[in-house]
């Protein structure tokens, strides 16, 4: 049964984990290949915790045993590391740089580790990591869409793993931001900055 | 959209779409709904389709009045369907348990959707407890697929013996993405009927129409439609010739079917997806040439009970192992890891009673400790978005009250009030609860008593509360907050939501509403006027008897769909370091997560600040400042 390629999308609300999902998705889709993905998220206020599995090659059950996790996507540091804490397989992880403040910080209702200690987890538990550097990349962008997901999704979209196809990718990316061209611009960028990183990653 | 034939296609669609796919298929002509998340995506794709006249849609005030449009709607002979989570069916609960006596024409559906785990919720019940109790039908389907078909048999099933379906999903079948074949629909659904006088719906011995509900379930019992979605499935189409059968319900099996194949166990599964009423032969039938039942269930050991009386009174020898067992939780939604433990159970020897001494210990809920750690992760805790008008009507509350006032709180986005660092509120029961509570609070305390609301729940719940306090002049203080839209399910039009966000409904004026519900004090104020807001706020709490504050800003979800957001150019909210005293207002009391602190300094968060202005009027020395207005 291990033909199947489970994928597991973490971050926070508002980081575009679903919308990831969705492209992911509609991309195999269009390649004629089973997938199911789920949504697990709680309100529709920005910054709680949201997940999402993807199952490729299934049709029915997305939700898998945390131990056969085989690419885990993470939007965010602190939650990256919270999934691959609950996991006992160690995934091939592509994840962006950004360690989010919570403002609870403040207040000494919670401890929050430190971010080089995060790191050392993250690196112990992975078995390949691929690290895109979000914060500089959004800090070019001087503009309220802060596209790192679709960044991903252009790296993602050359993982020959995976069998996505890039221009159909980025096909996607296209129709999904149809209909605010400002968006699709800045997405198609990102996009493409994904795809380049990637392959400088793999020289 | 990849093309099968001319008129079957194949689509990648959310479970929610699957039910609206579904009801398109049955030509429903009447719908309505209240907003609920988990259900929400049906509700905003069906009020998309009937902007464009595909089909009567309707937010309706609450899920009993939406529940009653269905009903007389099918009344007519118009196939209905009323769409609400599982909370809401409490709400429209009294309609549907009287609407069972009488049953429907048309045809209608109750889509109920569970919320497990309580991922946006006040509780997590089991609705399929209500077939039993309402004497209605309960369906459950599995994936996107059986929810389109499922629908189309519980219209046919309705139709002939004219009786309300329940279609129960929960946030799992609901919110799965996967491929369907679906048939477009591509004329317009009409909702014209006709009501036809019955005597019987005018009798006076309504134990009568009571017996009618028992008969009409009796059909359901006997029709191979309903009977064959209970299917016996053979793992990987091997022959049965195991000892063990799991028995599961239509919401689960997906996890269970994978779990089964993934510890290799290849046990046979009866999936049960007519849930009530069950056929009690049938069942006897299938069981029969088992030995041991392992019954997995999300939240109650529904099935299993029922199971437990057929194998009683038929004298049957099935041991049963249920959630005690097992340790399936009784709490919180299935995921594939809460059932390792389960599982471990199901593979052991099921006549040594050592394979079920329990592994959990008391202390760890559900999730096992799988590696060993190193950190300790906190809770990412949700929060009002940045921008939130509520955080200054909060930051007012915060500043016009004493630390022992009590401020029972309501269901919405508001309700993240009483999260910290915000913690306003005291706590969040129902809809309109924080009204209701209130009232008795400032009956037995001696204390000031401050209940919080929002408009979409005002309308929902909180007129009746208010009248009462009006009725028996009691000294309490009711703020609302009104951004013009159910918010927390992602922002659809309340009765008060202006032209511009529903053109097609009527909008209310929630300040005339009150004061015509008979309050003396009443006023309506913006929210961005912070320290004024102090001053009405600490009147309306010195007034002697019910008083109104009804705070107003625009949500951010209207900022971002509006476009509004994209308006505001390069905009920005700074802290001048000079004029700053470091007294830690913006902070720690008013508590937007876009304000940080940063080697000593509070500095604002330009990755996430939307640039609202309501810090701009919390500090007290005028240390924050926009530039680059447009």
């Amino acid at each position: 049964m291990k033909n199947r390629i489970n994928i597991a999308i973490v971050g926070l609300g508002g980081q575009g984990v679903i919308t990831l999902a969705n492209l992911i998705a509609a991309t195999y889709h269009s390649l004629e290949k089973q997938v199911c993905f789920n949504e697990i998220h709680g309100l529709s206020q920005r910054g709680g915790s949201v997940q999402s599995l993807l199952a490729v090659n299934d049709n029915d059950c997305p939700v898998f045993a945390l131990e056969d996790t085989d690419y885990l996507i993470g939007m965010e540091k602190l939650e990256t590391l919270r999934y691959l804490y609950t996991s006992k397989s160690h995934p091939i992880v592509i994840m962006g740089n950004r360690y989010e403040i919570r403002n609870t910080v403040y207040f000494d209702l919670e401890h929050f580790p430190e971010e080089k200690d995060i790191d050392a987890e993250i690196r112990k538990l992975v078995k390949k990591l691929y690290l895109f550097n979000s914060v500089d990349y959004e800090k070019k962008i001087s503009f309220r869409i802060k596209p790192t997901n679709i960044a991903i999704f252009g790296a993602l979209s050359e993982f020959t793993e995976l069998g996505l196809d890039p221009k159909i990718a980025k096909k996607n990316v296209r129709k999904h931001f149809a209909k605010n061209p400002i968006a699709q611009s800045f997405n198609l960028t990102a996009f493409k900055e994904g795809k380049s990183w990637l392959k400088e990653m793999n020289l | 959209m990849l093309e099968l034939d001319h008129n079957i296609k194949k689509k990648l669609i959310i479970g929610n779409h699957a039910v609206v796919q579904g009801l398109l298929q049955a030509k429903v002509g009447v719908t309505s709904a209240y907003p609920g998340t988990p259900s929400t995506e049906i509700q905003t794709e069906l009020y998309k389709l009937s902007k464009k006249g595909k089909l009567y849609f309707e937010f309706s005030v609450n899920e009993k009045v939406a529940f009653e449009i269905a009903a007389a709607s099918a009344m007519s002979g118009v196939r209905s369907a009323v769409i609400m989570k599982h909370v809401g069916l409490n709400v429209a609960s009294d309609a549907m348990m009287a609407m069972a006596y009488f049953g429907v024409l048309g045809g209608m559906l109750l889509v109920v959707v569970d919320d497990p785990g309580c991922l946006s919720s006040q509780n997590e019940q089991d609705s399929r407890f209500w077939g039993r109790f309402a004497h209605l039908p309960v369906f459950e389907p599995s994936t996107n697929q059986e929810i389109i078909d499922m629908i189309q048999v519980a219209f046919e099933l309705s139709e002939k013996y004219n009786q309300i379906c329940i279609l129960r999903l929960t946030n799992f079948t609901a919110l799965n993405t996967s491929e369907v074949e679906y048939v477009p629909i591509e004329e317009n659904l009409p909702h014209n009927g006709e009501f036809i006088r019955d005597i019987n719906y005018q009798i006076p011995a309504r134990y009568i129409l009571h017996k009618n509900a028992h008969n009409k379930l009796l059909q359901f019992i006997d029709d191979e439609r309903f009977t064959s979605l209970n299917p016996l499935i053979a793992s990987n189409g091997k022959p049965q010739s195991s000892e063990k059968l799991i028995i599961t319900h239509g919401a689960i099996y997906p996890v269970v079917a994978y779990l089964n194949d993934y510890y290799e166990l290849n046990l046979p599964i009866l999936k049960i997806s007519a849930i009530h009423p069950l056929n009690e032969d049938l069942i006897q039938e299938m069981i029969k040439p088992f030995k041991y039942l392992y019954f997995i269930e999300e939240l109650e050991p529904y099935l299993e009970r029922e199971f437990l009386a057929i194998i009683g009174k038929n004298h049957l020898e099935q041991k049963v192992f249920g959630k005690k067992e097992l340790e399936v939780p009784q709490e919180n939604r299935i995921v594939a890891e809460a059932l390792a433990i389960p599982f471990e159970h199901i593979k052991g020897d099921p006549t040594n009673s050592e394979t079920f001494i329990p592994k959990i210990k008391p202390s760890l809920p559900f999730a096992p400790i799988l590696t060993q750690k190193e950190l300790v992760i906190p809770r990412t805790l949700p929060r009002l978005c940045d921008g939130c008008p509520h955080r200054g009507a909060f930051y007012v509350i915060k500043k016009a009250t004493n630390y022992d006032d009590i401020i029972p709180s309501d269901i919405g986005c508001y309700a993240l009030g009483q999260v910290p660092p915000v913690q306003v509120g005291d706590f969040w029961l129902c809809m309109g609860g924080g009204i209701g509570t209130a009232l008795g609070f400032s009956i037995t305390n001696d204390k000031p008593v401050i209940a919080v609301i929002g408009d979409g729940t005002f309308f929902h719940a909180g007129i009746p509360p208010l009248l009462d306090a009006v009725m028996h002049n009691r000294k309490i203080t009711v703020a609302i907050l009104d951004n013009y839209l159910t918010s927390m399910t992602g922002g659809q039009p309340t009765a008060g939501s202006p032209e511009r966000i529903a053109p097609e409904q009527t909008q209310i004026d929630i300040e005339k509403l009150v004061k015509g519900c008979g309050v003396q004090w009443v006023k309506r104020v913006p929210v961005e006027n912070i320290k004024e807001n102090i001053k009405i706020f600490k009147e309306a709490l010195a007034f002697d008897g019910p008083s109104v504050v009804i705070f107003t800003g625009i949500c951010v979800i209207d900022l971002f769909r509006s476009q509004k957001i994209f308006e505001q150019g390069n905009k920005k909210v700074y802290i001048d370091q000079d004029k700053c005293t470091k007294c830690g207002t913006c902070l720690y009391d008013f508590s937007c997560p876009s304000i940080l602190k940063y080697d000593g300094n509070f500095v604002i968060n330009q990755n996430s600040c939307i640039a609202c202005d309501l810090c701009i009027n919390v500090c007290p020395v005028n240390a924050i400042l926009i530039k680059g207005e447009k």
